[in-house]
């Protein structure tokens, strides 16, 4: 499945087929990522939850291969590109907890660190820290804050 | 600065906070604790126990009327409830229920009274893993609805935090301690059935949203954010609660947690299992195709045990595959034991010179036909009869004797839910250590182990 099948699928109006679509993102990858997004925080209501569970079937399906894998990394590069201030706050909300699944690297440990002020997603960022290696020590200073 | 020192400390908390304690409804006196009276750390025979409910809609409404044999007889007093929904505190008070009891809104309060023995935990399940661990650590002896945890991590923190503090603990998985549980275990402990090379429980599918429910304001009777607890923060959506949260893989996990926390405790019993685990889990399943609930509608799991070596498998499958319920004859009814009313679970054990079959596996546990009618040879093994799920877990506390669904037990067996529906979820075999009890390299599932909870509701 290509990624414009995908989202062609996820957009229809039968649940079975878009069911089946966001079963088969995993295959599809990083290059559906943004596309998807649009659809989470923009899409009719089961459209859009059918568009979030595809991205987390991309995330899950990334998390089996290993940190230097070119498609986890290039999953995790989308995803830190919609932490951007930009994107609405659920859709933040939610990409901070996919990338405590998956993410490794100093810098999306550095980009999550950096909405520790913010008001509304500080609590989610620390919780994303800490579950990533390596990122715990920059959570422990904003419990609760 | 380390992980440790940025949790606000529980008391400290309700200082800070100021923990939300509601009128007295009957002004009944704060009194002495049973175990001021008895030897230290341990209740006497005699002595009431002293009982405050933590949660009360739903089941924990449910346990709170199961406790009346004890109350009745002298055995228990329930002298708080808590909840953070008002509409199931005022549903209490409608039913006078809470007669002679307080009433608060913040189980740390709860847990502060010196007076207060034991808590019976009735919550939705995220918050199962907190309350015990708080609870422990204020050295009260603990009834924790079933399934005990969410995650590994939280499994384990139950099980230390129960060990410090040498409490009494109980997990409601109650099917153990039915009277037709007993017929069961006495007939497969006697080695009729030769090994047990099979377990298969089976329980019809777990619901699909169909609502088109959107987010909206909470009622205001309802404290949303105490509700989520531990969970992390979204908006409110009246498919959550009250009793929804089953769908949740992140709460209730599905069928698989809510009932599988049953059917495969009897059989983790039954098969002297507990403390034991499997080697690898497998699970296939299909999700709702449409909603706000993701737990899967079918699904199956393959647990694979080593040394014994046996499997047991959990599925869930559409209503017209599932078992036909054995018809019971008039003279086979009795007081304690009616008609089959929830054929649609239960376990099939296949040993190696044949089978038998229960249906339910909670408060309602119903044996085979010929599992009834065997009479055991004068030389077969007794195995134990509960007196009851709260009478087993009083005599723990009295005693000090291990309860029958203890938490060590308990979080076994959520373990095997928590792993079926991890492996589920990732769409891939899981490898698990049973005495590390950790998952075996896949970093990614290791990861899923814990979850991080919101502040302040950690453990």
């Amino acid at each position: 499945m290509t990624s414009e099948e995908l989202i062609a699928q996820i957009q229809s109006s039968d649940p079975d087929i878009r069911t089946k679509a966001w079963l088969s993102a995993g295959d599809v990858g990083s290059p559906a990522l943004r596309s998807l997004a649009q659809l989470a925080v923009e899409g009719e209501l089961e459209v859009g939850r059918a568009a979030k569970r595809a991205i987390w079937q991309i995330v899950r399906t990334s998390g089996a291969l290993k940190f230097t894998d070119d498609r986890r990394r290039s999953v995790i590069k989308e995803l830190v590109a919609l932490l951007d201030n930009g994107q609405p706050v659920e859709l933040r909300r939610e990409v901070l907890w996919m990338l405590s699944e998956i993410g490794s690297d100093p810098g999306e440990i550095k980009a999550i660190a950096a909405l520790l002020g913010h008001p509304d997603l500080r609590e989610d960022a620390r919780c994303a820290l800490e579950r990533i290696p390596g990122g715990k020590e920059k959570s422990a200073v904003s419990a609760g804050n | 600065m380390s992980n440790q020192t940025r949790k606000l400390p529980r008391r400290k908390f309700l200082k800070t906070a100021g923990a939300t304690f509601a009128a007295a409804t009957c002004g009944f006196p704060h009194v002495i604790p049973s175990g001021v009276l008895a030897a230290p750390g341990r209740k006497g025979a005699n002595d009431r126990i002293y009982v405050a409910h933590i949660g009360v809609g739903g089941r924990g409404r449910g346990l709170w009327r199961e406790l009346e044999n004890l109350r009745k007889t002298g055995d228990a007093a329930s002298i708080a409830l808590c909840d953070v929904d008002q509409r199931s505190l005022a549903r209490s008070e409608q039913d006078k229920i809470v007669q002679g009891t307080e009433i608060y809104r913040d189980y740390r309060a709860v847990l502060d009274r010196k007076d207060i023995d034991a808590v019976v935990i009735g919550t939705p399940d995220h918050w199962h893993a907190v309350q015990f661990v708080h609870a422990a650590e204020a050295g009260k002896h603990i009834y924790c609805e079933k399934p005990a945890c969410c995650t590994i991590e939280e499994g384990k923190a139950m099980v230390a935090a129960a060990r410090k503090a040498g409490i009494a603990s109980q997990i409601g998985s109650q099917g153990r301690s039915q009277p037709e549980a007993y017929l069961m275990h006495r007939y497969i402990a006697s080695g009729i059935l030769g090994k047990v090379q099979h377990v298969e429980c089976f329980h019809y599918p777990s619901p699909v949203d169909t609502s088109g429910t959107r987010d909206s304001d909470p009622p205001p009777e309802l404290d949303w954010d105490k509700w989520l607890g531990p969970l992390r923060w979204r908006p409110y959506n009246a498919q959550y609660c009250p009793g929804k949260f089953r769908w949740f893989l992140e709460s209730g996990g599905g069928q698989i947690r809510d009932r599988g926390a049953h059917v495969m405790s009897c059989a983790m019993w039954w098969l002297g299992a507990d403390g034991t685990g499997p080697v690898e889990i497998e699970a296939t399943g299909t999700p709702p195709n449409q909603g706000i609930w993701d737990s899967a509608v079918l699904m199956h799991v393959q647990y694979t045990f080593k040394s014994p070596d046996w499997i047991m498998t959990w599925t869930q499958k559409p209503q017209d595959q599932l078992p036909t319920a054995e018809e019971r004859k008039p003279e086979e009814l009795n007081d304690e034991i009616t008609k089959i009313t929830r054929p649609g679970y239960g376990a099939i054990y296949h040993g190696e010179q044949g089978t038998c079959m229960h249906w339910g596996g909670d408060g309602g546990t119903w044996a085979e036909r010929k599992v009834r009618q065997w009479k055991p040879a004068s030389n077969t093994t007794e195995v134990y009869k509960s007196p009851g799920h709260f009478e087993d877990w009083f005599a723990g506390i009295r005693t000090g004797k291990k309860t029958i669904m203890n938490v060590e037990a308990g979080v076994g067996v959520a373990f095997l839910c928590v792993l079926g529906n991890l492996s589920y979820m990732l769409g891939r075999r899981i490898q698990w250590d049973p005495v590390k009890k950790e998952i075996i390299g896949d970093e990614h599932a290791r990861r899923l182990m814990g979850r991080p909870q919101r502040h302040p509701y950690q453990l």
